[in-house]
């Protein structure tokens, strides 16, 4: 094989590698990656080095995983995923990222594609003015200090208390849309500054709206997608991937600098300055547990915001109620994140960064609806080749932590992506394969080209070759919104 | 060398890399700036119409760094502004041995119908930082979250 590291990697088995603990000075446990033969080898060099630090990390579990969508990031890989025994291990924002609870929202339609595409110029125009999308965007919604705070206490359950949604909306997302032992104390005033006229917006980069459709000959488990809402028919469903805006960015700022100067105190010392972390049960690290859920749940409301932005734009095109409309939510879930979960009797502080929860058919976790068939995952590809609607597996909780993929990855920096292909040529391309594209920055939207991305369908192959999901339906877009 | 920087993409995917030079410390803590400006904003498109004086102290150089940076990140949410220009004199007091930076951020509203807007920069990260003195004068890499 020709990989991007000196390391050994054994085959486990179809579309899961093992670096031996040996491989590198200070791991506790294996580093483990899940890709098929051909996404190993497309792996950068990055991969296997972060992979192998997380490994080195005081209480770490059983193993280091990287999903098939994995990159280089910075302290964990994207794609990472690590449990920490949560008596004696770590907690790290480093294994969150910055943008705490970025994550993924699914509305699905009885919209087809035939009565979408005569006006879809009119809706993404009208999308485009709803939600604020680049930097500097404001949000419609006015926060003042006290409901800043019912924010990061209640999450997405503020949104619909406030009429920004459906109750049935909280059913249908990760944790019921809140995570508890939430408090503002532990967020500084900085984070709130920041966050303060941002719920309701996109942010940029990678993150977008996008409407999708579903073909008939794209459903891969028909049961379970109908079970999820999800019938064909070139279907319209809406996709949203953003964050906790600058609230989350700055927590996870706060607490790599607190958690630099505790691990001196601790004695821990980590192979990257950006794996700074403090023990799980220390008053750092329940204080930024503490402010990352206040960011999480931050998110989910933004999320929240979002979706009832989404369904008056359509409400306004089609004049018709998003009730009549079918705009139900399909599922909401982080993809970067840590949560106490139960694995093997033990409580597990899972760390997910650039990795979505993937619990399978008979978990408590998993809202009636799902609990017969698994968690709805929802993996987000490049905007120019679609996305993925998959199903957690029962053996996704007892192999990887409950863990799978949530998007292409990326094969390429910005930099190269925007010399390869300029922002107005892209979108030309894409409307001539009809995609429409609306973007504030039009630098940024080069950078998200496709072929800056992995061939999303070889991403979910693997996780699906590996048993931790299972695919349900391909998601192919035909309009994208970005900052 | 003088005040420069170059974006790097050997170093990260989805993030944003870059290093810095300048012949003195203050011209590092200027051209590092920049880099951050220019990847929110192409600056000549950004008017004067608003400027912002800070003040911060630290004992060590890296934290005086990793403080202006990410209070550039901070003062483009908490203001709603992108910039224009920078201009930062850095001080060493050896008598408190404290770092000292006096710099001015000048800039506009955020607007995207004049201004050339690009990324939302999410945090300075510490993966891969550094900050220098070399033979030249001063040099920094950073990478950005974006």
């Amino acid at each position: 094989m020709n990989l991007a590291t000196a390391m050994k990697v054994n085959r486990l088995a179809d579309a899961v590698w093992e670096i031996p603990k040996t491989e590198k000075s200070g791991m506790l446990v294996p580093a483990r990656i899940y890709g098929t033969k051909r996404i190993l080898e497309s792996m950068d060099a990055g991969v296997f080095e972060q992979v192998t630090n997380v490994a080195c990390l005081p209480g770490i579990q059983k193993y280091a995983l990287c999903m098939p969508d994995g990159h280089w990031g910075y302290g964990f890989p994207i794609g990472g995923v690590a449990a920490f025994d949560v008596r004696n291990g770590i907690i790290s924002p480093g294994g969150v990222g910055y943008d705490i609870n970025c994550g993924m929202r699914l509305l699905r339609t009885d919209l087809t594609l035939a009565d979408v595409k005569p006006r879809l110029d009119a809706l993404m125009t009208e999308l485009f003015r709803t939600v604020p999308a680049g930097v500097g965007a404001k949000g419609f919604v006015k926060l003042s200090r006290r409901t800043l705070q019912d924010v990061m206490h209640q999450g997405a359950r503020w949104g619909v208390k406030q009429g920004y949604g459906w109750d049935s909306d909280l059913i249908h997302t990760e944790e019921q849309g809140c995570l508890s032992g939430a408090d503002p104390e532990h967020v500084s005033e900085h984070a709130c500054q920041r966050g303060m006229g941002q719920l309701g917006t996109l942010g940029s980069g990678n993150h977008y709206l996008e409407i999708q459709v579903v073909r008939n000959d794209r459903i891969f488990d028909r049961s379970v997608a109908e079970r999820f809402g999800i019938h064909g028919h070139d279907q319209i469903v809406i996709m949203v991937h953003c964050g906790s805006r600058g609230l989350g960015h700055q927590v996870g700022t706060d607490y790599v600098r607190i958690f630099e100067k505790a691990m001196k105190r601790y004695g821990i010392f980590v192979k990257d300055q950006q794996l700074a972390c403090a023990p799980y049960q220390s008053p750092e690290g329940e204080q930024y547990f503490s402010a990352m859920n206040c960011a999480a749940n931050t998110a989910f409301a933004n999320r929240q915001v979002i979706a009832h932005q989404i369904r008056e734009a359509f409400c306004r095109v089609f004049r018709e109620s998003p009730e009549r409309l079918g705009m139900r939510q399909v599922y909401d879930v982080a993809h970067n994140i840590a949560k106490v979960e139960r694995y093997e009797r033990q409580n597990l502080l899972v760390h997910r960064k650039g990795a979505t929860r993937a619990f399978g058919p008979g978990s408590p976790d998993v809202p009636d609806p799902f609990r017969t068939v698994g968690q709805p995952v929802i993996c987000g590809g490049s905007m120019e080749t679609g996305s993925y609607l998959l199903v957690g597996t029962a053996q996704a909780n007892s192999e990887s932590f409950g863990s799978t993929m949530h998007g292409a990855g990326r094969t390429m920096s910005r930099a190269q992506a925007k010399r390869m292909v300029r922002g107005a040529t892209l979108q030309q391309n894409m409307a001539e394969q009809g995609i429409l594209v609306k973007a504030v920055s039009m630098s940024g939207l080069a950078e998200e080209a496709g072929i800056a991305y992995k061939n999303i369908s070889d991403v979910v192959e693997s996780v699906d070759a590996a048993g931790i999901t299972r695919k349900v339906a391909e998601l192919l877009p035909i309009g994208n919104i970005k900052g | 060398m003088g005040k420069a920087y170059r974006f790097l993409d050997e170093i990260v995917l989805g993030d944003l890399a870059f290093e810095a030079t300048g012949d003195s410390v203050s011209e590092l803590f200027e051209s590092a700036a920049l880099a951050v400006i220019e990847a929110m904003a192409d600056p000549l498109t950004v008017e004067t119409n608003w400027t912002k004086d800070c003040l911060l102290s630290e004992s060590e150089i890296e934290d005086l760094f990793f403080e202006w940076l990410n209070g550039i990140v901070f003062i483009k949410d908490a203001e709603g502004v992108i910039f224009h220009s920078v201009r930062a004199m850095v001080r060493h007091d050896s008598e408190n041995n404290l770092w000292h930076l006096d710099a001015t951020l000048t800039g506009d509203g955020v607007d995207a119908t004049r201004q050339d807007l690009r990324t939302d920069v999410k945090a300075v990260t510490k993966h891969l930082f550094e900050i220098r003195p070399d033979e030249s004068g001063w040099y920094a890499r950073i990478v950005l979250d974006v």
